[in-house]
C-alpha cells in the first residue's frame, strides 16, 4: 500500500469515526449521582484514603473530597472519571468558577464550574489550616 | 544466505479491516445497547495513538531493521522460508512477544512505552490501536535477537510479529463472551485479555500473552476472567488528558523528574528507571504487589482465589 493511500485512509477512518461517534450522542460527558457516586469515584482510585466530606461542584461533574489523609478532588473525565490528591497545585480563577492546575503531565488540569457562592465555600475547604 | 526476503507489511493491509470492524462493533454496541462503550475524545485518542504508532514505525523502524540485519549478517544459521519455518517462528516470536509484554509491566523504562495502551479507561477495537510511539527506545528489539541468531530471516520475524499484533486487535473487545473451551484453553481470548486490562488489584500483571494463552499458564501469570469481578479498565490512577501528547510520553517525564530529584543515591537514580512500576525510593507509592498486599490485608478471604 502506497503511503499517500494509507494516509488517505488514516485520516478519513479516524475522521469519519469521530465524527460518527459525536453524532450518536457518545461526546456527551458524564456527571456524578450524587455524593455517594463522587465518594466511589475517589474510593476507586484511592481505597485506602477515606472520604468523610463531599462538596459537588454546581454542575455534578466534580467533587472535592475531605477524609483524614487531606483533601483530593474526582471530576469526570469524558465518560469516566479521575482523581487526584490535592497537593502540588495551583487555583486559576475562571468566570463560571475555579481551574485546578496540577503540576502533573499525565493530569494537567480540572475545571470545575462553580457559582460565586460555591467558590467561597470550595477556597475556604482548600485553605491551608 | 537469503538477503533479499520480503514479506507484505500486514498491519498497514490490516488498517481497512480495522476500521470496518469499529464500525461492525460499534454498531453492534448501539444496536445492541450491550457488548461495551463507546466515547468520542477516547476514541479519537486511540486512533490517534494507533496512526502515531505507524508513523513512528515508518520513521524509526530503521533502526531496529539495521539491528536485525546486523545479527543475520553473523549468525552462520538459516533456517530458510518453507511455511513451517514461518509457523515455527510465529510461535517462538509469540514466546519473545510474552516476555516483550511482562517486561514492558515489570520494568518502568519499558512501562513508559506500554503504559499508553492501558491509559484507557474502555476497552474497545480502539483500545488495540492505542499503540506506542516510543517502543524504539525501550531497546525491546534485543529480545528478537535469539530468533535471528537461530536463523530465522529478520522479515520473517518481522512478518510475524505484524501478525501477532493483528491477532490482538479483535480481542479488544467487549462485545465477546468466552469462547469454547479449547479455545479458551489455548488461545488468547477476548476473555483472557480483558483481564489483562483491569486495574481491580487482582487482575494487575497477568496474562501478558499475545496469540497463544499457554505461556502465562507456562509461566504462572494467568489469571481468569471471573464472573463475580467485573473488569474496572484503565490505569492504576488514571489519567486526565486526551491530549495524545501527553499520553504517549507521560511515563517518559514522570521517570525523568523522578531520577532528577535532589538528594538520592545513584542506586535510587537507577531504580527509578529499571525497577517495578510504583516504585519509590520512600515507599510513597505503591507498587501491583503491594497494591495487591492491601487489598488482601482489607479482604483476607480472597487469599488463594486466582490473582492473589
Amino acid at each position: 500500500m502506497s503511503l499517500e493511500i494509507l494516509g488517505i485512509l488514516v485520516v478519513a477512518g479516524i475522521g469519519g469515526i469521530a465524527v460518527l461517534l459525536h453524532l450518536l450522542g457518545l461526546s456527551n460527558g458524564r456527571r456524578f449521582d450524587g455524593k455517594d457516586d463522587a465518594r466511589a469515584a475517589w474510593l476507586r482510585e484511592f481505597p485506602d484514603r477515606d472520604a468523610t466530606d463531599i462538596l459537588l461542584s454546581d454542575d455534578a461533574r466534580a467533587a472535592l473530597i475531605r477524609g483524614p489523609d487531606g483533601l483530593g478532588v474526582t471530576w469526570c473525565f469524558g465518560a469516566d472519571t479521575v482523581a487526584r490528591p490535592l497537593v502540588d497545585y495551583d487555583i486559576v480563577s475562571k468566570t463560571d468558577g475555579i481551574q485546578i492546575v496540577f503540576h502533573d503531565i499525565a493530569a494537567p488540569r480540572a475545571t470545575i464550574r462553580l457559582s460565586p457562592t460555591a467558590v467561597t465555600r470550595w477556597q475556604e475547604w482548600m485553605r491551608p489550616e | 544466505m537469503t538477503d533479499q526476503l520480503t514479506y507484505p507489511d500486514v498491519v498497514q493491509l490490516a488498517v481497512p479491516f480495522f476500521i470496518a470492524a469499529i464500525l461492525l462493533e460499534l454498531a453492534w454496541i448501539v444496536i445492541k445497547g450491550r457488548g461495551g462503550r463507546y466515547e468520542t475524545r477516547d476514541a479519537l485518542t486511540s486512533l490517534i495513538m494507533g496512526a502515531g504508532n505507524v508513523a513512528s514505525g515508518i520513521l524509526l523502524g530503521f533502526i531496529a531493521w539495521g539491528f536485525f540485519m546486523l545479527l543475520w549478517q553473523i549468525t552462520p544459521l538459516d533456517l530458510g522460508t518453507s511455511w513451517y519455518v514461518v509457523v515455527l517462528c510465529f510461535v517462538l516470536d509469540d514466546l519473545r512477544y510474552y516476555w516483550v509484554h511482562r517486561f514492558g509491566h515489570r520494568i518502568r523504562w519499558v512501562w513508559a512505552s506500554h503504559v499508553n495502551h492501558h491509559s484507557s479507561q474502555h476497552y474497545n477495537l480502539t483500545t488495540a490501536l492505542r499503540q506506542t510511539w516510543t517502543g524504539t527506545f525501550t531497546f525491546m528489539m534485543i529480545v528478537r535477537a535469539p530468533l535471528i541468531l537461530l536463523g530465522f530471516h529478520p522479515a520473517m520475524v518481522l512478518f510475524c510479529g505484524g501478525l501477532n499484533l493483528i491477532y490482538q486487535f479483535w480481542i479488544h473487545t467487549e462485545a465477546i463472551g468466552k469462547l469454547p473451551r479449547w479455545v479458551e484453553a489455548v488461545m488468547n481470548t477476548p476473555s483472557h485479555h480483558r483481564v489483562h486490562h483491569g486495574r481491580n488489584p487482582r487482575y494487575l500483571d497477568c496474562n501478558y500473552t499475545g496469540v497463544f494463552i499457554i505461556w502465562d499458564k507456562l509461566f504462572g501469570t494467568f489469571v481468569p476472567e471471573l464472573d463475580s469481578e467485573k473488569v474496572d479498565y484503565g490505569l492504576v490512577h488514571n489519567l486526565g488528558t486526551f491530549n495524545p501528547l501527553r499520553v504517549a510520553f507521560h511515563e517518559w517525564a514522570g521517570i525523568f523528574r523522578d531520577m532528577t530529584r535532589r538528594g538520592l543515591t545513584l542506586r535510587e537514580r537507577v531504580m527509578y528507571a529499571i525497577a517495578p512500576p510504583g516504585w519509590s525510593h520512600d515507599g510513597s507509592r505503591d507498587t501491583s504487589d503491594e497494591i495487591k498486599r492491601k487489598h488482601l490485608a482489607a479482604r483476607p478471604e480472597d487469599a488463594g482465589t486466582p490473582g492473589f
